[in-house]
């Protein structure tokens, strides 16, 4: 057995290193070793659209977020497409208005709009079997990172993950 | 009050503590090693019904019949189930639940024995190795990490991880600290807000930043004397790794509710303890009724949350 969970702990080691594991999971003892984990990764959603539009989807159900979890532990492209797939199993209804984007000052402050305004999107009802999936499913991946002398925290979009219907409905 | 009822309490007492050492001693080590780790199996088990179903079947065949304990096809079945589930849910299976694992192959491997020396050296063994193994790992993981030796971890932890608010609040850092820090990191998090540069000043205060670095300073030194402790081999290291790990478990464990992972260590530690240091082997016993105690809704209580 100490050959094996060294072996599994030099593997995350790698995995955690090269690909993004977090060192919270899969093996390698590193439990509160990092700030990086789920706590400081987060993942935006959006369906786009063939004129370059895209809409952010925002109620999100129990086991995409799970799903997403899951990715933001390991994020690698077969995880988010996991998450994309789920998607598309669902038929996303949009709200009448489009809702503005708030700028956002760094003390937290709302300071104007921007330019763009999204329709908020929901879940609404499985998606027809019969019915090819429309749209691109585009996930964010974002990292934050924490300067505790200045107390101020950065976000990093670390990666854009983009998904064709064919993928999602494979 | 009679003179004779101080006498009784102190017999009570005695009788309490001392016989708990005794009976402790009295038992086979890997008897009870087997019993704590089955318990372990059933009360904090790895979150998949493949494990759930299969770590409550080997519970009832125990109550039934309580010789299968020894049998190695009875643990072979746990750690089959626990493999599988691990190789399912490989990345998102959690470090303790890894050592979970491991141990209970390292069960297999005890009952599959036939000379009962054996069986103890297979358990002290590895209960040595993996003490050393996840403290040192851990250790090895923090020095690597810049984010935990500048203390940001736990200073984020301590605004952002809702498992540390109550903890917080005992330690003069006010709930509404963390709930502003929270509030404010939603706007990376919103798609209907754009932070400018993506840069935010957080709310925190003075008192997190020091709580997080003697947390820091806390975790990684007693850590890796705990490793290095048990790695030496000495009955004076050994006696001294067996305190502080008590210490590790009893302190780390209300704050941090992983129990399981509590648990296991404790195990380890006992199966060490057992028959050298039966004082101490009987203060292990003490930690698995703390970790269960732990679990208690002490958080809600600190913070004043009704349910």
């Amino acid at each position: 057995m100490p050959i094996v969970a060294l072996v599994i702990a030099a593997r995350q080691v790698v995995l955690s290193n090269y690909h993004g594991l977090a060192v919270w999971k899969g093996g390698g003892m590193g439990m509160f070793a990092s700030m990086d984990g789920q706590s400081n990764r987060f993942a935006q959603l959006f369906v786009t659209q063939s004129d370059g539009t895209r809409q952010p989807l925002t109620h999100l159900l129990h086991a995409q977020k799970e799903a997403i979890g899951n990715a933001l532990n390991y994020p690698v492209r077969r995880n988010f497409l996991a998450v994309a797939k789920s998607i598309a199993t669902i038929e996303w209804a949009s709200s009448p208005d489009r809702m503005p984007v708030v700028l956002i000052d760094s003390k937290g402050e709302p300071a104007g709009r921007a330019s763009e305004s999204y329709h908020m999107m929901a879940p609404y009802r499985p998606w027809p079997r019969d019915k090819k999936w429309s749209g691109n499913i585009q996930i964010e991946y974002w990292k934050m990172s924490y300067n505790p002398l200045t107390r101020s925290c950065h976000a990093t979009l670390a990666e854009t993950f983009t998904f064709t219907p064919d993928e999602v409905q494979q | 009050m009679s003179v004779a009822e101080p006498s009784q309490r102190n017999l009570a007492r005695r009788f309490t503590l001392e016989s708990l050492i005794e009976s402790i001693q009295q038992m086979e080590l890997v008897q009870l090693v087997s019993l704590l780790t089955l318990f372990l199996a059933v009360i904090f088990p790895f979150d998949h019904w493949i494990f759930i179903i299969t770590a409550r079947v080997c519970l009832f065949l125990f109550l039934v019949f309580p010789i299968i304990i020894r049998k190695p096809a009875f643990w072979a079945a746990l750690a089959l189930s626990a493999t599988v589930v691990t190789i399912l849910e490989w990345a998102t299976t959690d470090n303790h639940k890894y050592l979970l694992l491991y141990w209970l192959w390292v069960m297999v491997f005890c009952h599959a024995a036939i000379d009962p020396d054996q069986k103890r050296r297979v358990l002290i063994f590895n209960a040595r190795f993996f003490l050393c193994f996840v403290f040192l790992a851990a250790v090895a993981q923090k020095l690597s990490s810049p984010s935990y030796r500048s203390g940001e971890m736990f200073e984020f932890f301590l605004y952002c991880d809702p498992r540390f608010t109550a903890f917080g609040k005992l330690v003069g850092i006010d709930p509404t600290v963390p709930d502003a820090v929270q509030k404010v990191l939603d706007f990376f998090k919103s798609p209907f807000s754009q932070v400018i540069n993506n840069d935010l000043l957080l709310p925190g205060t003075d008192r997190a930043r020091i709580v997080a670095l003697v947390l820091t300073f806390w975790d990684l030194s007693l850590q890796s004397l705990i490793g290095v402790l048990f790695l030496l081999r000495r009955t004076l290291t050994d006696k001294i790794a067996h305190f502080l790990l008590l210490f590790f478990v009893f302190t780390t464990y209300l704050p941090a509710p992983v129990f399981g992972f509590g648990w296991i260590l404790a195990i380890m530690g006992f199966t060490l303890a057992k028959d050298k240091f039966p004082r101490i082997a009987g203060a292990y016993f003490v930690s698995f009724f703390a970790i269960l105690l732990y679990q208690l809704p002490w958080r809600e209580w600190v913070l004043g949350i009704k349910n």
